[in-house]
């Protein structure tokens, strides 16, 4: 079992009400940070632990925060990201949902190290019922002194702010995100300028998942060095994975990262094998957004070693043989899920979430997503295949916001490492709309260097 | 009025216009589930904004309906997720047990059914939002379950 250091309290009944939350060690960061330690301080700490951001992209949080400007007289902003939206993905509302208080508390001293004193969690519309729970956290810690004005005595205002999104996933990628906070559509920004000197408002803001925000509570409880021991190499302290799919316990789990995929996929402690006695054949590591991977590549690298959940060893052999740890959303396709009709599950997405600024974006997420229709329906040609990677190939890099690369990334990996059941899909048409492919040679031990 | 004012004044001075999301939300709740162009004339008319900045919002959120929607609206995710635990069986099972297709509202006015992009709630796949809530692992059986309570509510209520 490894350490717990969010979801350790998860369980313990009524938790989410403020007073068993205090009773059971609720809110000693804010007390430690805010009476001995001055602002930078905290940031020191957490840039000591190596905490990554959750969100998606894994950059250092303190190195973030170290790179908020602070011209005199303006206002500064921390918003946190709670829009979760990446297929797959399900850990914020969990943490927000069970420990709300959590959430808030990690806020409180994020907020002072970055002098914000008003902070935002910007949620996705559809968890409706998680900004009530919220909300009541919020009412119960400002109640007891933890917001507000002057709080615990140090000269230190705060107030933190619950805004809904609408429906878009967009919204997620942060200067969207900021667009969608001050009421507008949710346009990506060109950057620069970047938030940290341009954000929300006009003023400096650093945006943070829900995830990262909560860890700032143990890093400071025990200190940045502490929390670095935990994990392994760049991968540091716990992370929440959301695992779903064909599994027997699908869920939220905390692991620390030394733990290989393998164990992740077969132990009961936590996704306790393949559903129905199946077989595994593939696996998105990440969310949606990152490569797809056979069962070989996934439990072992190109090179043969054994692969484990952190983020390097995830994205060991880079996009040829790898891929990314992305925001935690662990998705596993059984033996007999259709690798077309996934991926062309995942193209209709984006190019139902493209926010239609980049023409490479939004008409090539559209043309893939008709072109795996094609091919899902029997009606594609051989050439089709051809096209989506050219296709895909136009929108990577192209565009303002990464969303263009997370449409692309999909569809690449599974041409890549299933091309055979794609062809299969053009050459046995009829077969193919009665039966599926199966599990092929995706769960054989590999013996030559896979190409590109 | 007096929860409108709540969202306003979470803003800096003269940023009323962030409110505009959660005052959508608020409006569509009041008005019957859905955002007419009056309705949206008038959240327009209340955050001193013109009418055209609250349509290109409206049209832009995929939670905003802009035509009129059934007393209970069932939303099922039918992303890949989903889609690998079942989705597809499970909306096909509401369209038939309905009489209506993705899109449609039954002729009594009482249910809409969509289909919508991952929701958050992968691994408790399959499943749908309605109203406020998530209602999760569904079933055939949980499917008929909830269609019946939806019309027993519905007469309670009248
Ligand atoms: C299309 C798109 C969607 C995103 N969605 C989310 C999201 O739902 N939640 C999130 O925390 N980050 C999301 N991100 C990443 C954010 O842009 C940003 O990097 C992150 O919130 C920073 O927080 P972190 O450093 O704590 O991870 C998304 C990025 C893109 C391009
Ligand atoms: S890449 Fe797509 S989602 Fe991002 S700004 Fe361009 S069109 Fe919008
Ligand atoms: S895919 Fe349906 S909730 Fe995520």
């Amino acid at each position: 079992m490894g350490r717990k250091l969010l979801l350790e309290k998860a369980h313990v009944e009524n938790i989410r009400l403020y007073d068993v939350y205090r009773r059971e060690g609720g809110y000693r960061s804010v007390e430690k940070a805010l009476k001995t330690m001055a602002p930078d301080a905290v940031t020191e700490e957490v840039k000591k632990s190596g905490l990554r951001g959750r969100g998606g992209a894994g950059f250092p949080a303190g190195m973030k925060w170290s790179f908020l400007a602070k011209p005199e007289g303006v206002p500064r902003y921390l918003v946190v990201n709670a829009d979760e939206s990446e297929p797959g993905t399900f850990k914020d509302r969990y943490l927000m949902e069970f420990l709300p208080h959590l959430l808030i508390e990690g806020m409180i001293v994020s907020s002072y190290a970055l002098g914000s004193n008003n902070s935002y969690i910007y949620i996705r519309g559809e968890y409706a019922w998680i900004v009530d729970i919220l909300e009541k956290a919020i009412t119960e810690a400002k109640q007891n002194g933890w917001l507000g004005k002057n709080i615990l005595g140090s000269g230190f205002d705060c107030d933190i702010h619950v805004q809904r999104g609408a429906g878009a996933y967009i919204c997620g990628e942060e200067t969207a995100l900021i667009e969608s906070l001050e009421g507008k559509r949710g346009n990506p920004r060109i950057k620069p300028p970047f938030p940290a000197v341009k954000g929300v408002w006009g003023c400096p803001t650093v945006v943070n998942n829900v995830e990262t925000i909560a860890a700032v509570v143990p890093i400071i409880n025990e200190g940045g060095d502490e929390y670095a021991k935990i994990g392994v190499g760049k991968s540091t302290g716990t992370k929440l994975i959301s695992a779903c799919g064909n599994i027997n316990k699908p869920g939220v789990y905390e692991i620390d990262m030394t733990i290989s995929v393998e164990d992740f996929i077969y132990s009961d402690e936590w996704c306790g094998g393949i559903a129905n006695g199946k077989k595994l054949k593939a696996c998105i590591p990440g969310g949606s957004s990152v490569p797809i991977l056979p069962a070989n590549l996934l439990l072992k690298t190109a090179k043969g070693e054994t692969r484990y959940m952190n983020y390097e060893s995830l994205s060991d052999g880079g996009f040829a043989s790898g891929s990314m740890m992305g925001s935690g959303g662990f998705i596993v396709l059984d033996e007999d899920q259709c690798i077309v009709r996934n991926t062309y599950s995942l193209a209709r997405f984006y190019r139902h979430e493209s926010c239609g600024q980049c023409s490479p974006c939004r008409e090539g997420t559209g043309w893939m997503e008709k072109i795996l229709w094609r091919l899902e329906n029997g009606e594609g040609k051989m050439s089709d295949i051809d096209l989506l990677w050219d296709i895909q190939r136009k929108i990577e890099g192209n565009t303002i916001c990464p969303l263009g690369d997370a449409a692309a990334w999909p569809v690449a990996a599974a041409i890549r490492h299933f091309r055979d059941e794609f062809e299969w899909h053009v050459n046995h048409a009829q077969e193919a709309q009665v039966r599926n492919f199966g599990l092929g040679h995706y769960a054989d031990e590999i013996h030559i260097p896979v190409s590109t | 009025m007096a929860e409108f004012n709540r969202l306003v004044a979470r803003y800096p001075e003269g940023k009323q216009k962030s409110a505009l999301l959660p005052a959508l939300h608020l409006a569509q709740d009041t008005f019957g589930g859905w955002l007419s162009s009056e309705t949206m004339d008038y959240v327009a008319s209340l955050l001193h904004i013109e009418p055209i900045e609250v349509y290109e919002v409206a049209t832009f959120y995929s939670m905003y309906n802009l035509k009129p929607v059934g007393k209970y609206l069932f939303e099922v995710c039918h992303t890949g997720p989903c889609m690998l635990n079942g989705s597809d069986n499970i909306i096909d099972y509401i369209k038939e047990k309905l009489g209506i297709k993705v899109g449609e509202t039954t002729a009594d006015g009482m249910f809409t059914l969509k289909t919508v992009e991952c929701l958050g709630a992968c691994g408790y796949a399959p499943m749908m939002q309605m109203g406020k809530t998530y209602r999760e692992h569904l079933t055939k059986e949980k499917v008929d379950a909830i269609i019946a309570e939806c019309r027993n509510n519905a007469v309670v209520k009248n």
